[in-house]
């Protein structure tokens, strides 16, 4: 017996791993958060010897078609029409289930940027399937099943989730956990140009959309350099000193849970599980203890640069270099350094 | 006059929260527990929405018993009143079963307007909202960081990575509030004293609500948790200076020039 609200399926019909693939808003490229999810998807494809499917839906992105198979799609299904320019959750959530109800595949991925969490879990309730937020990896155990990994609570745990009877077995998963693929213009696969019905947008109407001016500021997923502030830094002032710190370094300042809590810097420089995750080539955490949840967010960092007073603090089990000192003793001495090899460099800039 | 209904989490406050590793749910027992912080906001939104244009607003959770004491905080910040449902049968729900329990009670109310908060601090699915209004056919918005009424019309803004952006909603309709942008109230004596004097908390088993055992709780859960294990950790070079604060940054700077993370303007 099941729940009579969901419909009978034949979980034997589905077949392959499927992305959910969006477009910027000039409709120029891929965001980034889709080719992420698509090399995840190629690896776990990989691994249920099947396809890697990707929905590309949108205004004006049939011209993106090949993106997605030269970072690792065989195929790819577009629906291209002028009644997605806009969007909304309601159209295109039923867009992806029409499409997706159509080709029936086992697995179906969302990038978990802001527009995605608030669709994917509307798509999964259409299928009256299970959906597993921000996974941070996956897997097929020994029975076959498709396993979606994601740490709940804590991030100190992961948990193992399997979809029991129902298909596809859906997750969505945050920008920067998963690495970019190669770019491989070698690669080939098949596109399908798809009509689906597009019901229109129903009690809903975009009034006005504004991009937000990004005033020559890297946001910190995009940077190369990050210099993060914790607790033990204690005041608005001294993120000053890590901003000195961080220009120096060409890079951007960001902050723990506790640091954003105490209002010394903006929710949406926040790194860790509730923040963003970052990758970096150079993350520079100062006086953050390195709580699970943050050290969540920098999985994906090349190098992490730990300064803290305390020896014992977790972060320096994270970290590639330690530095045991006072902040306030050891970022100075960081810029004066820093100055003075840019000063011997020809004058500075 | 605005009709309203709030969904509010019971929450575990802690950061060590665990997971009954044979059951694979929450272990509840010594943790002490609080509304979920974001859903404050969720209830702070809709007191705002009431002070401007009137209405009413009835908070809901989905919860055992202990919540009530949930639903007497947020009835003490000024909600009318407040339905716990409340069964065994809807435990170890997942955000499937957990959105269609929450749909069906929300249908037999009289509403406009259903606010969530973003996300639970103990799952932090952000799922239930954009289920709840799938089950009931709702136009809904995330992420609203103002909501206001224009000719019985909901106008709402909302800002992501890159567009901030205002909709327009017909009503019913439901939305979630961002999390971070509202201070919810504190509680107000007289509204306990109401609380204490009226009891407008009402509880709901499924014996109200009538509802297929295979739709509901664990049975309703197509997601199921198979194992859990302990974070795997990214290998790093753990290397540590202890040292005058200018040797360790000389240190430091070496290293990284070393590996040719240095870009000098
Ligand atoms: C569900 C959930 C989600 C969470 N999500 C996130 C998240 O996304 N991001 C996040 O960051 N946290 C998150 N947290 C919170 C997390 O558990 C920690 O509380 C938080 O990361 C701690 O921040 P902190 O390291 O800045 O502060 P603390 O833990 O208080 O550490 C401060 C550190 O500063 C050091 N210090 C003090 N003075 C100095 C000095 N003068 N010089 C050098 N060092 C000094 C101290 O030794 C200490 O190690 C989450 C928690 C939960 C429960
Ligand atoms: N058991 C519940 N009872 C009532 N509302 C809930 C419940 N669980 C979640 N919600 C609402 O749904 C929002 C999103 O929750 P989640 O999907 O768990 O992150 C929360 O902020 C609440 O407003």
């Amino acid at each position: 017996m099941v729940c009579k609200e969901w419909p009978e399926i034949n979980l034997e019909e589905y077949e392959g791993v499927w992305v959910a693939a969006f477009a910027d808003d000039e409709g120029k490229e891929i965001e980034e958060a889709s080719l992420q999810l698509i090399g995840a998807a190629r690896e776990l494809a990989d691994k249920l010897n099947t396809h890697v499917g990707v929905a590309l839906i949108g205004s004006g992105v049939r011209k993106l078609a090949e993106e997605p198979i030269y970072y690792g799609a065989d195929r790819v299904y577009v629906v291209d029409d002028e009644r997605l320019s806009t969007y909304y959750p309601t159209v295109w959530g039923r867009v992806l289930y029409e499409l997706a109800s159509k080709y029936k595949p086992e697995v179906f991925l969302i990038p978990a940027t802001l527009r995605g969490r608030e669709l994917a879990p509307y798509v999964a309730n259409s299928f009256r399937t299970g959906i597993t937020a921000d996974l941070t990896s996956m897997d097929v155990n020994e029975r076959g099943d498709v396993v979606l990994i994601r740490p709940p609570f804590g991030g100190f745990m992961l948990a193992h989730i399997v979809t029991r009877n129902r298909r596809p077995v859906m997750g969505s998963v945050r920008p920067n956990i998963f690495p970019t693929p190669e770019r491989d213009e070698s690669r080939r696969g098949e596109i399908h140009e798809e009509r689906v019905e597009i019901p229109p947008p129903k009690g809903i109407r975009l009034l006005s959309r504004e991009p937000i001016l990004k005033k020559e500021e890297i946001p910190i997923e995009k940077a190369d350099v990050i210099v993060a502030g914790g607790k033990g830094i204690g005041s608005k002032e001294g993120f000053e000193l890590l901003k000195r710190l961080a220009d120096l370094l060409g890079g951007v300042i960001a902050g723990s849970r506790k640091a954003v809590d105490a209002g010394w810097i903006d929710h949406d420089k926040q790194v860790g599980q509730t923040g963003k995750a970052v990758k970096p080539n150079l993350y520079i955490a100062v006086a953050i203890s390195g709580a699970a949840q943050h050290v969540f967010g920098i999985r994906e960092a090349k190098r992490v640069v730990a300064i803290n007073i305390d020896p014992d603090a977790p972060i320096f089990e994270h970290a590639d270099y330690g530095i045991v000192g006072d902040y306030r003793e050891v970022v100075p001495a960081l810029i004066e350094l820093l100055e003075e090899m840019k000063g011997k460099k020809g004058g500075g800039d | 006059m605005l009709k309203m209904v709030v969904g509010i989490k019971w929450v575990p406050n802690t950061t060590s929260v665990n997971i009954d590793p044979k059951t694979g749910t929450l272990i509840r027992e010594g943790i002490p527990s609080v509304v979920n912080p974001h859903d404050l906001e969720a209830v702070e939104m809709a007191l705002r929405l009431k002070d401007e244009y009137g209405g009413k607003v009835t908070v809901i959770t989905m919860s055992p018993p202990s919540a009530i004491a949930g639903l007497e905080h947020v009835l003490g910040m000024g909600a009318d009143e407040a339905i716990l449902v409340s069964d065994r049968a809807f435990a170890g729900a997942d955000t499937l079963a957990t959105s269609y329990v929450l749909a069906k009670v929300i249908e037999r109310l009289d509403y406009d307007l259903i606010i969530f908060g973003q996300e639970t601090i103990d799952s932090s699915t952000a799922h239930v909202g954009a289920q709840v209004a799938s089950w009931l056919d709702l136009p809904y918005v995330y992420y609203v960081t103002h909501a206001e009424l224009r000719d019985r019309k909901l106008v709402v803004r909302r800002s992501l990575e890159n567009a901030h952006e205002t909709y327009e909603l017909e009503l019913p309709a439901l939305i979630s509030v961002a999390m971070h942008t509202l201070h919810p109230r504190r509680v107000k004596v007289s509204n306990k004293l109401r609380v204490k004097l009226e009891n407008p908390i009402k509880t709901w088993s499924n014996q109200v609500l009538g509802l297929d055992p295979e739709c509901i709780g664990l049975r309703g859960s197509p997601t199921a948790l198979s194992k859990i294990e302990m974070v795997p950790k990214v290998p790093r070079k753990n290397e540590v200076f202890r040292g005058d604060a200018r040797e360790a940054a000389k240190w430091l700077l070496e290293k990284l020039m070393e590996e040719g993370l240095l870009k000098l303007g």
